[in-house]
């Protein structure tokens, strides 16, 4: 024990053969790399439980794996374009149904607000004036409330025509103040609105389908997920 | 957060959601709860991308958020929830267990869209089973709603917190976040859906009349005008219930290990009846009386009263204390000790973890340090019956991989090593820990290797889809074998036999992730019983 101290093996502080190792022997290269990435390993392992329930739940968690890719939920990435574009490509596209989230149970800013409201209106607004500009003899007004009575979607029709005899109004003032024309409009929009359901969110910015023709594909990516 | 679950969390949030919903996700799970425009800035994600993420999380519940002051709204995530997410197949095998086909489907819809009304949930489980039945035959709204009233009044699916919609709102500007609540009473209390569903009932059996399933049926457009009956009202699947009905499983199977059929019986008679009055995270069930456990035992199993207190008693003088005995009226009142239970379950996982990565003769010395707590070195080779040199270097084996730890007790204040003892233990919690660890990392890895699989072989899967598309449409028209033959052989021999292997390998990786699963599952357990003891 005593011997150990001063010479040789000075560099260790206690009896070095508690450790295993007996005098003299050499002891072991200090490691200076990492160990293996795959170290062999003594003992195989087990094989996996085999068996009824496990091959169902297998199959099942195989299916959930694809059906989530297939949700609403799972948002892709803005794919680039492929080098080449594949005929098969076009068929292998699947249609995820949409999602509607409850903006209810969402903090507001969550909600899609501003950039969809804008959008809808402009839609809409385009969709008034060009019908204003078609209808502008007065004649064809009278054909025109035929043609909604015909669709029969009471409601809404009143409000498209009073939409159309008020803006024709306010374009009879003249062209030079459009402008304020646009912003009044959206006022009267917006009070309409608000009038129609106060906290259905829903309803408020996702008016009737009908709006979302093929124009304004781009307002649906805002608003449903 | 260890490194290794965040790891994990980004594989299943990516492999679930997509890759942006990952990146908002593992950002939150780093970083802890943050306003919408500091999540914005710090992951570079446009605002409408980061908006749809965080409604997806949150929709899944993985996602929580709060009204700080000034009204700025925080969301934070719940790392150990994106972690369950691991473990949906087993939830749903055992719905398919306790309660069919309909059960299975119920459970699998909460899971997939994270909440659901309860009218949606069962319109579509209906017109998935009326998918799958016959023609002819529909599967009735009134038959699932009855299934989901099991599933809530068993507590496998519970409400999420409700909207508590301010008073006077009409003064006050709207609040910036919705205010969720839960209230207690309601939380498995069913909608009053019954009328409705005799409604629904109604027209899908009028329907039947007609001769139309009404999975074909067209959306009347009726149907989006009639308010809808539980508007508001979601549902979740209440995953804690199933982690107690998996405890309780596990803790029958090992007694029915343990001793014998008929003592697992008893013990799952016994849990049976504290399913209810017990909460899933008490550490023993209620006192039972053995009159009220012999009442309960099911009908056929023909034990006397006798042969039941005998049983009991031996239960209760089984050194590993999965039943307790608590007092001695009623006949003897007896408790299942869940916090005995699971460390024993715990203990025994990492005596087989030792066993089958050590070898034996190290599960003894293991095992013997368990037994006798604290070990000095000498001690443990004599006590093992193992030559000196090969016991170290076991000992230092388990030593080095953190499953035996060491105490030094020095005799005086200079920690002098000759004048100092070395008592090797075993930990059982942090060896634990570092095992639940281990297993993250393997899921990770395992999942890692799968990916890499099937991402290796893409354009051979991605060929085998096309040809069985063919197949599939070329079959629809009614072409002949010989045709379809040639088709079929558009995949050649060797890429069949590649396909084969890959498919194999994929089988066997997912495998091993449920199960590697379920190993987690019982060490989470047993960490939380214990950490909620102490």
């Amino acid at each position: 024990m005593a011997g150990n101290k001063g010479r040789g093996r000075a560099a260790y502080t206690f009896n070095i053969e508690a450790v295993g190792f007996s005098k003299g022997e050499k002891l072991p290269d200090v490691a200076l790399k990492p160990p293996p990435l795959f170290p062999d390993t003594d003992y195989k392992p087990v094989p996996l439980k085999t068996g009824e329930s496990e091959d169902y739940m297998l199959a099942l968690k195989q299916e959930l794996r694809e059906t989530m890719k297939r949700k609403p939920y799972f948002i892709e990435k803005p794919e680039e374009k492929p080098d080449i574009e594949r005929y098969s490509k076009k068929y292998m596209q699947t249609y995820k149904e949409e999602w509607i989230p409850d903006w209810r149970r969402l903090p507001r800013e969550m909600m899609p607000r501003k950039k969809c409201r804008k959008a809808d209106l402009k839609s809409k607004n385009a969709k008034g004036t060009d019908k204003v500009s078609s209808l502008i003899d007065t004649a064809d007004v009278l054909k025109k409330i035929e043609e909604l009575e015909k669709r029969g979607d009471g409601e809404k029709s009143d409000e498209e025509y009073e939409e159309k005899e008020g803006s024709k109004e306010k374009r009879k003032e003249g062209d030079d103040n459009e402008d304020d024309n646009d912003d009044a409009q959206q006022e009267d929009y917006e009070d309409e609105e608000e009038l129609e359901e106060e906290n259905d969110y829903i309803n408020l910015y996702f008016e009737d389908e009908d709006d979302f023709g093929a124009d304004s594909d781009d307002n649906m990516d805002e608003a449903t997920y | 957060m260890t490194q290794a679950e965040i790891k994990l969390c980004s594989l299943m949030l990516q492999e679930h959601f997509g890759e942006i919903v990952e990146k908002i996700g593992v950002h939150l799970i780093r970083t802890g709860s943050q306003p919408l425009r500091v999540i914005v800035h710090d992951t570079g994600t446009s605002l409408d991308q980061v908006k749809k993420a965080l409604c997806v999380l949150i929709q899944h519940n993985l996602v929580i958020y709060q009204v700080h002051k000034r009204g700025v709204v925080e969301y934070e995530a719940h790392c150990s929830r994106v972690l369950r997410m691991l473990r949906y197949p087993r939830y749903i095998y055992t719905t398919k267990a306790l309660y069919g086909d309909t059960g299975e489907l119920i459970v699998e819809e909460l899971l997939l869209n994270g909440k659901m009304t309860m009218s949606a949930v069962v319109k579509k489980v209906a017109d998935r089973l009326t998918e799958t039945v016959e023609d002819g035959k529909t599967m009735d709204y009134a038959e699932v709603s009855n299934t989901f009233m099991q599933l809530a009044d068993t507590r496998f699916v519970q409400r999420c917190p409700m909207v508590h919609a301010p008073e006077n709102s009409d003064t006050q500007p709207p609040p910036p976040a919705p205010n969720l609540v839960i209230n207690e009473k309601d939380m498995y209390l069913v909608p009053k859906l019954s009328l409705i569903g005799k409604g629904k009932r109604r027209r899908s059996s009028d329907e039947d009349a007609a001769g139309e399933p009404a999975a074909k049926r067209p959306k009347h457009p009726t149907d989006n005008k009639e308010p809808i009956p539980d508007d508001g009202i979601y549902w979740q699947a209440n995953l804690d219930r199933f982690h107690q009905h998996f405890r309780d499983q596990t803790i029958v199977s090992a007694v029915a290990n343990r001793m014998d059929q008929t003592s697992s019986e008893i013990v799952r008679a016994m849990l049976r009846m504290s399913e209810v009055t017990t909460s899933s995270d008490a550490p023993f069930t209620q006192p039972l009386s053995s009159n009220e456990i012999f009442r309960s035992l099911p009908v056929g199993y023909n034990i006397s009263k006798q042969v039941l207190d005998q049983y009991l008693t031996l239960l209760a003088d089984d050194p590993l204390e999965f039943v307790g005995k608590s007092g001695d009226s009623g006949g003897g009142m007896y408790v299942i000790n869940f916090c005995k239970a699971l460390a024993s379950l715990a203990t025994a996982t990492l005596e087989s973890v030792i066993q089958e990565r050590f070898g034996s003769r190290c599960a003894r010395i293991f095992r013997l340090v368990l037994q006798k707590k604290h070990l000095e070195q000498k001690q443990v080779e004599d006590f093992a019956m193992i030559p000196a040199k090969e016991a170290k270097d076991m000992l230092y084996k388990m030593l080095s991989e953190n499953f035996i730890s060491l105490q030094e007790i020095p005799k005086t204040p200079d920690h002098a090593p000759s004048r100092t003892f070395y008592l090797y233990t075993v930990n059982v919690l942090s060896a634990a820990r570092m095992l639940l660890h281990r297993c993250y990392k393997s899921v990770t890895n395992l999942i890692e290797r799968r990916q890499f699989e099937t991402k290796e072989n893409k354009r051979l899967l991605e060929k085998s889809q096309r040809v069985e598309a063919i197949i599939a449409s070329v079959q629809a028209t009614g072409a002949e074998e010989a045709q379809l033959q040639e088709i079929e052989e558009m995949i050649t021999a060797p890429e069949r036999q590649q396909l084969e292997t890959l498919k194999r390998n994929v089988n066997k990786l997912d495998a091993s992730e449920i199960q590697v699963d379920e190993t987690i599952f019982l060490l989470e357990s047993y960490i939380e019983s214990t950490m909620k003891r102490q």
